[in-house]
């Protein structure tokens, strides 16, 4: 399920990022950046989400086993409350933080590496770029969300599953994301002067036009994790997430299935706010580092 | 370029974009790793049965042959049949298709009705209050989770206020009129819910473009000629800044069919959505498969049929 991004791309990059001053110019980004309330309460959360990722058994024992409290609101033993079957929804979204960030940066690094290459070797060859302009065009006007429920229905549920289900059907956003911006960088003088210096395609592209477009990286691989998150959770609501691991739409989907989705208020609310919590930061970090990148911005 | 070359070529495209959604699900059902028999053939068939199925698809001749035999099929609008209702996959779509097609129409009416006068408070107050109030609902709107928002409107308006029903389309014992108004409470959370997940996209593009739009030369002239200010915001800039806006709603299409698969799911609402959750929980390949093409059929077709409107009503779509 991806949204159209639009407030996340960027103009064309006229400097040639090889020369001398593209280390000065992520500094300049990293200060306006620091400048941003909002930027940095963003990032705060989402260095805070991978942090509970890494720590996850430290803050909680694997839900795994059943309970007699059954369906319990909040307390102070149980924080968030218990599910149907007794289990700690404290740890299961605890639990499922780990799997949600871990899915998210896995699909997202695929998709963005993948997306990336296409965009930038279509940019380069001509011939390739109306095939490749074709098929991304052709799968964003899909609705992608039926397309991975049968994907993911036809080769059964697991992590993996997810992880490359999300990937495959989120790549072309990238590439239509970075390829705008390879083909303006493309038609620059610095990479015709390249031309001038070297026969192979590998190093021009490696060394001038894939450090141009790294902004629009930078952004997508934020937007395109959020997204993931919202997929996963997706395909998990509908009973097609790894029913070995917790993920934050497990949990939704399991209160479905025991009716108590909407009377018992706890089981949806944390993994909710959650997911929320990430996809939130996630756009708004977006956001704030291309205000932080556009000079213009700066100055009202 | 002449009208009716604008249109064959939006049909064109349309075809096109049907044709690769059909040869991509033909490639997953027959390229994935499990058995295609699947995808036609229930796992409790006996041998015999499942043997004959996998002539009758042609699964025992080879991948080319296939594709061809299955493009033949689907021409026909021959879907397979359900393995859990055992009807064609098609009929089972069909009578949900109209919910599906209720819900999607209403909330991309009400995103317009709502988004427009949003997004043009938003830029004619640019960096001021009203202008950071829209943004905040605009970018929080494109975090949201559809499932996370239908629970919370259930739960508020349909559990703890009795407005609305729980779930479902319309009440079994009423006829009429009366009937008519138990599909409308129906609606209202559905479409709420799905409304809110598309709108901030919507709200944001719509300001963007309209502040493009205020800092052309030709609204400086109107200005300068002493036009009153709302018919210089209203006639001349939100007009041309309608372009972009409207294109929108046939891009987020596709991600819209998904909201309302999502949607349907939570408010037990019996569309194709709803269909698909059903399927999944079954495993009903058949019908999966069935609901991705249709959906796809449909997003196209609209897509296609607003572009066309467009086209005619405005020549600069053409040109482009």
């Amino acid at each position: 399920m991806t949204a159209p991004i639009f407030d996340t791309e960027l103009k064309p990059v006229l400097v040639d990022p090889a020369a001398d001053d593209g280390r000065r110019a992520s500094q300049q980004t990293w200060h306006a950046f620091r400048r941003q309330p909002l930027g940095m309460a963003s990032l705060t959360i989402l260095a805070l989400l991978v942090l509970i990722t890494v720590i996850a058994p430290l803050l909680a024992p694997y839900p795994a086993s059943y309970g007699t409290d059954v369906l319990q609101p909040p307390s102070a033993e149980h924080w968030f409350g218990t599910d149907s079957l007794g289990r700690d929804v404290y740890a299961e979204v605890i639990w499922g933080t780990q799997q949600s960030v871990i899915v998210a940066l896995a699909a997202s690094a695929i998709a963005i590496v993948f997306g990336t290459l296409v965009a930038v070797v279509g940019a380069y060859v001509p011939k390739l770029d109306a095939v490749i302009g074709v098929v991304v065009d052709l799968t964003l006007s899909l609705p992608v969300l039926p397309l991975m429920i049968l994907v993911a229905a036809l080769v059964g549920p697991s992590t993996t599953t997810i992880i490359l289900v999300v990937a495959a059907f989120s790549w072309p956003e990238v590439t239509r994301l970075v390829r705008s911006q390879a083909l303006a960088v493309v038609k620059l003088p610095y990479v015709d002067a390249a031309r001038l210096m070297t026969r192979r395609p590998t190093w021009i592209l490696g060394r001038h036009v894939i450090p141009a477009v790294t902004p629009v990286i930078v952004v997508s691989v934020v937007v395109t994790a959020s997204r993931a998150v919202l997929s996963a959770a997706g395909l998990a609501f509908l009973g097609l997430g790894d029913p070995t691991t917790w993920s934050w739409g497990r949990i939704l989907y399991e209160a479905q299935q025991s009716g108590a989705m909407v009377s018992a208020w706890w089981l949806t609310l944390y993994p909710s706010l959650a997911i929320l919590a990430l996809v939130l930061s996630a756009t708004l970090f977006a956001i704030a580092y291309n205000d932080a990148r556009n000079p213009r911005s700066n100055e009202r | 370029m002449s009208i009716a070359l604008f249109i064959l070529r939006r049909v064109g495209r349309g075809l096109l974009t049907i044709l690769f959604a059909v040869t991509v699900t033909f490639l997953l059902l027959r390229l994935l790793p499990g058995d295609p028999a699947l995808a036609v053939a229930s796992p409790n068939m006996t041998d015999e049965a499942r043997a004959a199925l996998l002539t009758q698809y042609g699964l025992d001749q080879p991948l080319f042959v296939q594709y061809f035999l299955y493009l033949g099929e689907l021409l026909r609008g021959n879907l397979g049949r359900s393995f859990t209702q055992s009807i064609p996959v098609i009929d089972v779509l069909m009578q949900r298709l109209p919910w599906t097609i209720l819900l999607t129409v209403t909330s991309l009416v009400l995103t317009v009705v709502i988004g427009i006068p949003l997004g043009v408070l938003a830029a004619s107050h640019k960096n001021r209050f009203l202008d950071r109030l829209v943004q905040v609902f605009g970018v929080t709107g494109q975090s949201l989770f559809v499932p996370s928002v239908g629970i919370v409107l259930l739960f508020v308006f349909g559990l703890n206020l009795r407005w609305f029903p729980i779930g479902g389309a319309y009440d079994d014992a009423v006829y009429g009129m009366e009937w008519y108004g138990s599909v409308l409470s129906h609606l209202v959370l559905p479409v709420i819910s799905l409304t809110l997940i598309q709108l901030g996209s919507y709200v944001l593009t719509m300001r963007a473009t309209l502040i493009e739009a205020l800092g052309e030369d030709y609204i400086t002239l109107a200005k300068a000629k002493g036009v009153p200010p709302r018919t210089v915001l209203w006639k001349h800039a939100v007009r041309n800044a309608m372009l972009p806006a409207i294109t929108l709603i046939g891009l987020q299409l596709g991600f819209v069919v998904g909201g309302a698969v999502l949607t349907e799911t939570v408010f037990a609402y019996p569309g194709i959505g709803r269909g698909i959750y059903e399927a999944v929980t079954q495993l009903d390949f058949a019908v999966l498969q069935g609901a991705f093409l249709l959906l796809a059929v449909t997003v196209v077709v609209a897509n296609m049929l607003t572009d066309i409107a467009y086209g005619l009503l405005d020549p600069r779509v053409r040109t482009s």
